[in-house]
């Protein structure tokens, strides 16, 4: 084997799935997760069922669209409890068993513990959401949803799952102890999935009416997966959140403008004393088409792509801090330099 | 084998080791005593590359431990003095999961998870779930574990602490087999009996600073002042005292459970000018010999003396 194959398949992988597959816990954990997505797919399917059956309301692409969109909500959010329980024990766990002194003293570079540790935890999510994609092939019963979204949405959810496992790797490194690095595990998901939505709620783009581009939501709340899921379950861009009113102080009063439901502005000039005209002007910036995100520092980019890309920036730093913090003799720069004064008196 | 110069480890305000230097040459048994908190572990875990130093230097095999910790861990077995083990595993697995780790091809790894079974007493219970075995059966696994990559050099931490006196004397004659097969054994222990009769060497430290090091017997000799005889004698037992208080090398004498114990100051012909003194004035002599174990003695003595 090279050397590279070396560093990404080691014993660590092998030892984790043995131990791992012998316990009740794994196939529990696995019916469990199937039961929970399952149940959540039937009742929608039965939902819809019923009330087609009684009113003729909408067609059954839009069923297909709500069922597939629940269904990747609920699995991201399931992943999103799962894999931080899965990755935040790793290492702590090992340091708590004064075990990873024996694998100190092997061949074995640290790098290699922290990967061996990531895959086999990260395996056992993907599998998981292998184990999903027979209830996803519901949705094409109803149609309206294309291979394409279901194949992006797969994608996000993975690279997601896999950022919140590193960063419960990183936790797992940082803190002694797995109670700790479990907590700050799960604080860590709760603000990628939902604090970065909050932050759109409380700081939504300021809309511009001599803009040419349509406003889109800050940068930071494209750290949320569930932006992109939405965005390809409905195949519509966000125009509902994150993008707030704002006031432009251009031709002498000034207008106060807010986002219209079809991805348009409503621009009211404003008189010095702040009170708006009874009759409002309507922009029409140009329409965002499509899941891409019209404006702003991903402009041009897909929802997904923003999301995918700023997660594997995250799940690298995590990494990377993960690699610094593991060994038991570090060297840091500041640590060094007190040695060699300690050394050196 | 392993050269110790000048090690030291602060800990914020707190000194662990302060200087502590030793060499153990190859083939031997050296003894690391101490109480507890002396700096034993701190040192083992420096020899191992799991611990840096805040200065001094240590060598393994001729490899650095800071600078060359891989030409380090090829070359030591290390075993904690406390460790898991993993759940879910056989004794097998569990071993062949550690050679794994050392990077050893897998042709090679049932053989040698095999062998070290059975030279640790273990190959009936090479299926057995690790988390099922004893406490002294697990600490023997650990010692197998440490000889996977049969490296040159073992530093074993408190290795007998838990195990009953059957489960000691079993680790013991391990080690003796080990000794025998060339390995050079540092052994962290404050049981002293035991380290009496297998160790070549000891070091005695004590609030991080060594006290003494060397073969055995040179340090026993070194600490206590004098060695002890113990005397049995048919009857005339006041007259024997008082040959012996009159003799020159004889420093102390002592009436323990009807035998006679004296402290004299010289070599094995000086015992025997002694027992000729008695024989000499007509004393039946049935029991004469050297008292062994004086360790217990230099240990106190060393540990007690504060050097500050």
């Amino acid at each position: 084997m090279n050397r590279v194959a070396v560093a990404l398949w080691n014993p660590i992988v092998a030892k984790e799935y043995r131990s791992r597959m012998r316990t009740w816990r794994s196939p529990v954990a696995m019916t469990v997760y199937i039961l929970l997505l399952g149940g959540l797919g039937w009742a929608i399917f039965s939902a819809m069922s019923a009330s087609a059956r009684n009113v003729f309301s909408g067609s059954p692409a839009n069923y297909g669209q709500a069922l597939f969109l629940s269904l990747v909500i609920f699995q991201m959010v399931l992943l999103a409890f799962i894999t931080p329980a899965l990755t935040a024990g790793a290492i702590s766990s090992e340091r708590e068993r004064q075990t990873i002194d024996l694998l100190f003293v092997t061949k074995l570079p640290s790098f290699s513990i922290l990967w061996g540790k990531l895959l086999a935890s990260m395996s056992f999510v993907f599998l998981l959401l292998l184990l999903s994609v027979p209830i996803f092939s519901l949705v094409f019963l109803f149609g309206g949803i294309e291979l394409d979204q279901v194949l992006a949405a797969f994608l996000v959810t993975a690279v997601a799952a896999l950022t919140l496992g590193v960063i419960g790797i990183a936790c797992s490194t940082a803190f002694r102890r797995t109670l700790p690095a479990t907590v700050a595990a799960y604080g860590a998901s709760f603000i990628l999935l939902a604090g970065s939505l909050l932050y759109g709620l409380l700081f939504p783009t300021s809309i511009d009416p001599n803009a040419t581009a349509a406003p889109a939501p800050p940068a930071v709340s494209y750290l949320s997966p569930l932006l992109p899921l939405i965005t390809i379950g409905t195949s519509q861009p966000v125009t509902w959140y994150g993008i707030g009113s704002g006031f432009s102080s251009g031709g002498g009063g000034g207008m106060m403008c807010s986002g219209t439901p079809g991805g348009g502005q409503q621009c009211v000039p404003l008189y010095a004393n702040g009170k708006g005209v009874a009759s409002p002007i309507y922009r029409n910036p140009p329409q965002p088409t499509g899941a891409t995100i019209p404006s702003g520092l991903f402009a041009g980019w897909q929802y997904w792509q923003a999301t995918v890309t700023l997660q594997l920036l995250i799940s690298l730093a995590a990494l990377v801090l993960s690699v610094i913090l593991i060994p038991p003799t570090r060297h840091l720069p500041w640590q060094r330099r007190t040695r060699a004064a300690a050394g050196g008196s | 084998m392993i050269a110790v110069q000048g090690l030291t480890k602060v800990y914020g305000h707190r000194t662990a080791l302060d200087a502590v230097s030793f060499e153990v040459p190859k083939g031997e048994i050296f003894g690391f005593v101490g109480p507890n908190g002396a700096g034993k572990t701190t040192t083992l875990r420096i020899l191992a590359s799991l611990l840096e130093p805040t200065a001094g230097r240590a060598f393994v095999d001729g490899a650095d431990v800071m600078r060359q910790p891989d030409l380090v861990h090829d070359r030591l077995g290390y075993m904690p003095d406390f460790f898991g083990v993993y759940d879910q595993l056989t004794a097998t697995e569990y071993l062949d999961f550690y050679a794994a780790c050392y990077r050893i091809p897998r042709a090679r790894r049932t053989k040698i998870a095999a062998d070290l079974l059975e030279l640790v007493g273990l190959a009936d219970r090479r299926d057995q779930s690790v988390d099922t075995l004893s406490r002294g059966l697990k600490q023997r696994l650990c010692l197998a574990r440490a000889l996977v990559h049969d490296p040159a050099v073992l530093l074993l931490d408190e290795p007998a602490s838990g195990l009953d006196p059957r489960a000691r004397v079993e680790m013991r004659e391990i080690l003796k087999e080990l000794q025998r097969m060339g390995k050079t054994i540092v052994i962290s222990s404050h049981i002293l009996p035991e380290l009496t009769e297998l160790c070549t060497m000891i070091g005695i430290i004590d609030q991080g600073r060594m006290r003494a090091t060397g073969p055995v017997q040179d340090v026993i000799r070194e600490l206590t002042s004098g060695r002890r005889l113990r005397i049995m004698v048919m009857g005339r037992r006041d007259e024997a005292v008082a040959i012996l208080k009159a003799l020159p090398s004889i420093r102390t004498v002592d009436m323990i459970n009807g035998a006679i114990e004296a402290q004299y100051e010289g070599d094995d012909a000086t015992a025997a000018s002694i027992l000729q003194a008695l024989t000499g004035a007509g004393i039946s002599v049935s029991g004469f010999s050297q008292l062994e174990g004086g360790l217990e003695d230099a240990f106190l003595k060393a540990t007690s003396e504060d050097v500050g």
